[in-house]
């Protein structure tokens, strides 16, 4: 009775695989931890699915557990999760020519800064 | 390099104000509003009432595909504007989501059925595969390809300025 | 009635800021009569602005729900100090406290006497336009003064219940205090270069004020960072999100621009940095807010979108920042630069230490700008996260500390010299490579970065150390703030690089009297409660645990609240000596199974300790300059 009081108080609905983040090896459990830290919560403002308790995050952490367990790689996991809610919800944002001026920026600002910095007048 | 330590300092502040400017003013009326074209995931949901399975290849033509549940709240404001939807405009596919059946009908029940047909996603796994991520959402689909996706509820003015657009510019002949 | 005075009282001290302002534009700044005139204007109207604020205090505490705001964010139900914390809880509420705090810091500065009148009126003026820009901005597009009409609400809607917490109630007013605080650098260095004479030593005057500020924005990120380990359930204490980004910047600035202080009127290129410093440090405090309460970036943090708000703060902050460096272009020419920086002396470690600084500052404006920039150029979102903060921050911190090591031995105003040093280095870098291979034993395979990040913050810590046992020894003078605060870095890149690679979770489902093992810990189940609170009901989990010879008890909660029908996960933690046993519940399932998540996080409270050093070290450099005064 208090099973069923408290399956219904906290609208709890079946999961899309029967077990649970179990999984076969600590390799595979290291990257679903490491997935739900860097997929973002298509539902919050911010955050990733580890933080959030939102229905659809609970749904994809179980989507992803259950693609693990599928021997599907971290990129399968990523495009199926993008494809279907943006590519924002990849909080390890890719490196490719669109954003190579993020990634390379940082790198070329202190190369210049240092170029200032030991090209300067010395006495 | 004097000179140009002091156009620097003026100029990249400079840089990072105009473009926070332009970005403040950019038009951002819809943020729920997505126009990315996607197939229609395939599925195979039973359908609310009588336990009958539905596929794609049932759902033909031009029609609204709207996520909706009895648990929730705003899908009662919304539900009266699609009510008039369904009499004058366009065919509407129920999606209930994550929801008891029973639950579900009795509610349709209670504030009226705007549906075509309602399918009985109990599991959200459709949902999930169509980028919902809560309820109410509403998708605009064409031959099988879904053309616009609004997340919240749907009145008068949003119809007009998000989806109305692409049902007249596409000539969706068959919406009604 | 309140409301009214107190809305009127903020009417009246904009004008009396106004009245402060046009004062030092039109007297004869030179003059003491004038100083004493524009002295207590500006007083009375801070004091009409402290009343004002602290009737809207009595306001909230008397649920005076005829008021807008505190309708909206207040509940009578609400203990007293939430009633007052829910102030800040929103735009105008929190604006409303920012504004305050900033006029405080300049009353502060107001009553400490000046010999240089004509500077120190000016810095007023300043302090006095800037706030009035403020009050504006609050009084017309974000009136916390707004009245409900014509009948006021039975009830409050409730503060969110997240937010009911003592830390996150205390994160934002320390935070604030951090921010504009800067305020009186800037005034400052600003009014040094409208006056425009080279000799006076401004940066000894705002050394204390400045590192005041630095210790509340170090103690404000670090409660924000400490709250939401416990509360958000994932065990993480950063996450790099736009408005953690946004505190962060100003304290990387800050902490450049208070080492560069230290360097005073000794180089003349150094005095350029510090009035650039400055300027930088107080604008980004200012793009902060900005950046929160224009509704531009998607972040917990961020106040509802309002695009006329980010307008005109973009507007008022514009106007601060090119004023303020068009004034530094057309003055800093004032400072002969043909004394340069010598190589290798302290000058130019502390250059190349603004350089590294600079870089990250940098690069975390570009991530925090580059989904907008994204998003106006292809028309998608992306985000920005860890992967590339931790590849950015990661080496150039490891750049900075080798540096910092070395500038250990470093003399001002000549090349480094190592002559006695060279046997201290030798054993921190031993002792340090012996406690990098234990761990190595102990954890296994690191990455190349972490290892680095680990022996540097070790040989960091163990230099320091050597040189205090060494000064003690020869009977000779230590800085002790500097090696505290460094010891403070050493210890928290030490803590991260350690938490990272240490520790682990995993998630059990079990139902009640089941037990499970994890780590050489078991964990057993013991009890499943239903509680009912006065604002919410929850599921109280409770299990035993027994570990390296200890038992207790974990319970961890699932509450769902009434008001918004908020559903919260309520961590349970166990502190150990080196690490943090933490449990949180999730889904029930079918079966009655519940998801159960355990994770150790180790050295995760040293990182707060460091924090603790580096504000403590601050106030120990506040308490030699006041010593020193007198």
């Amino acid at each position: 009775m208090l099973n069923k009081f408290l399956f219904l108080f906290f609208v709890s609905f079946s999961a899309l695989t029967d077990s649970y983040y179990e999984f076969k090896n600590i390799e595979d459990e290291k990257r679903f931890f490491t997935l739900i830290k860097e997929i973002r919560c298509p539902k919050c403002t911010s955050g990733s699915l580890a933080s959030s308790n939102a229905p659809v995050s609970e749904d994809l952490k179980k989507v992803i557990a259950e693609m693990i367990e599928d021997s599907k790689s971290d990129e399968d996991i990523k495009s199926y999760i993008s494809d279907r809610f943006g590519k924002e919800t990849l909080y390890d944002t890719p490196i490719e020519p669109n954003t190579y001026v993020l990634w390379y920026s940082p790198f070329v600002f202190l190369l210049i800064c240092l170029a200032f910095f030991f090209f300067r007048k010395k006495t | 390099m004097k000179l140009l330590l002091k156009t620097s300092i003026l100029i990249i502040p400079f840089i990072i104000f105009s473009f926070f400017y332009l970005y403040l003013s950019k038009d951002n009326s819809y943020p729920g509003a997505d126009y990315k074209n996607f197939s229609l995931p395939s599925f195979e949901l039973k359908n609310l009432y009588d336990d009958s399975l539905i596929s794609n290849s049932a759902l033909k033509g031009t029609y609204l595909v709207n996520i909706w549940a009895s648990w929730c709240i705003t899908c009662r404001v919304e539900h009266g504007f699609l009510s008039q939807l369904d009499d004058n405009n366009i065919r509407i596919v129920g999606l209930n989501y994550k929801d008891n059946k029973d639950d579900a009908i009795n509610w349709l029940a209670k504030y009226g059925n705007p549906y075509e047909v309602v399918l009985h996603d109990y599991k959200g796994s459709l949902a999930l595969d169509m980028g919902v991520t809560g309820a109410p959402e509403t998708f605009l689909v064409h031959d099988q390809m879904v053309v616009a996706h609004y997340r919240g509820e749907i009145n008068k003015m949003i119809w007009n300025d998000v989806f109305m657009p692409l049902i007249k510019q596409e000539g969706f002949a068959d919406a009604k | 009635m309140i409301a009214e005075i107190s809305h009127y009282l903020s009417i009246l001290s904009t004008a009396i800021f106004m009245l402060t302002f046009s004062l030092v534009l039109v007297l004869d700044r030179s003059a003491s009569h004038a100083t004493l005139l524009i002295k207590r204007s500006y007083s009375h109207a801070f004091i009409l602005f402290l009343i004002s604020f602290l009737l809207y205090v009595y306001l909230a505490l008397t649920d005076n729900f005829s008021v807008s705001y505190i309708a909206q964010h207040s509940n009578s139900l609400l203990p007293n100090f939430y009633k007052v914390t829910s102030i800040w809880s929103a735009h105008e509420g929190s604006m409303f406290l920012w504004i305050v705090f900033l006029s405080l810091w300049g009353f502060a500065f107001n009553l400490h006497n000046d010999s240089n009148l004509n500077v120190k009126n000016l810095s007023i003026g300043i302090i006095s336009i800037i706030i009035v820009g403020f009050q504006l901005f609050l009084l017309v597009t974000s009136n916390p003064f707004e009245i409900v009409l014509p009948f006021a609400p039975e009830n409050g809607a409730d503060i969110n219940p997240v937010l009911q917490d003592p830390a996150l109630a205390i994160h934002p007013p320390t935070l604030y205090l951090g921010y504009v605080g800067f305020v009186i650098p800037f005034a400052y260095s600003l009014a040094f270069l409208i006056n425009g004479k080279k000799s006076l030593d401004w940066e000894k005057k705002v050394k204390s004020w400045s590192v005041m500020a630095w210790v509340f924005l170090t103690i404000g990120i670090s409660l924000g960072s400490w709250w939401a380990y416990y509360e958000l359930g994932w065990g993480g204490y950063w996450f790099w999100d736009p408005v953690e980004n946004v505190a962060l910047m100003p304290w990387l600035a800050a902490t450049a621009f208070i080492h560069s202080l230290s360097v005073a009127s000794k180089s003349n290129v150094l005095r350029i940095w510090n009035l650039l410093l400055s300027i930088i440090v107080f604008s980004l405090s200012l793009f902060g807010a900005f950046i929160v309460r224009s509704g531009i970036i998607d972040s917990i943090h961020s106040f509802a979108n309002d695009p006329q708000r980010g307008m005109y703060l973009l507007a008022f902050i514009a106007i601060i920042l090119f004023v303020s460096l068009g004034l530094f272009i057309s003055r800093f020419s004032m400072f002969d630069s043909s004394k340069n920086i010598k190589s290798l002396s302290k000058e130019s470690f502390i250059s190349l230490n603004n350089i590294f600084f600079g870089v990250l500052i940098f690069s975390t404006m570009m991530g925090i700008t580059y989904p907008l920039i994204y998003e106006l150029l292809y028309n998608q979102k992306i985000s920005v996260g860890a992967p590339f903060y931790n590849a950015i921050y990661a080496p150039i911190t490891i750049l900075a500390t080798i540096m910092l090591v070395a500038s250990i031995d470093s003399k001002w105003g000549r090349p480094i010299d190592m002559k006695g040093s060279f046997s201290m280095l030798y054993i921190s870098l031993a002792i340090s490579l012996i406690g990098l291979i234990a761990i190595g034993y102990f954890v296994g395979n690191m990455p190349f970065i972490i290892m680095l990040s680990i022996f540097m913050g070790l040989v960091i810590i163990f230099r320091y150390l050597m040189l205090i046992i060494s000064n003690i020894v020869h009977k000779k003078y230590t800085n002790t703030p500097s090696a505290l605060a460094h010891a403070g870095l050493g210890l928290l890149i030490l803590s991260i690089s350690a938490n990272s690679i240490l520790s682990s979770e995993k998630v059990f489902n079990m139902k009640p009297n089941e037990i499970r093992e994890f780590q050489n810990i078991t964990i057993q189940f013991s009890e499943l409660e239903l509680l009912n609170k006065s604002n919410h009901d929850s599921i109280r989990a409770t299990f035993s645990l027994n570990t390296e010879g200890k038992q207790f008890y974990l319970s961890p909660e699932k509450r769902k609240y009434f008001a918004r029908g908020q559903i919260t996960s309520e961590t349970a933690i166990k502190i150990m000596p080196l690490k943090d046993i933490y449990l949180t519940i999730g889904e029930q399932l079918d079966n009655g199974q519940w998801v159960i998540n355990v994770q150790l996080n180790y050295f995760i409270r040293f990182i707060w300790l460091s924090a603790a050093m580096m504000a403590l070290s601050g106030l120990i450099i506040i308490k030699n300059i006041i010593r020193r005064r007198a």
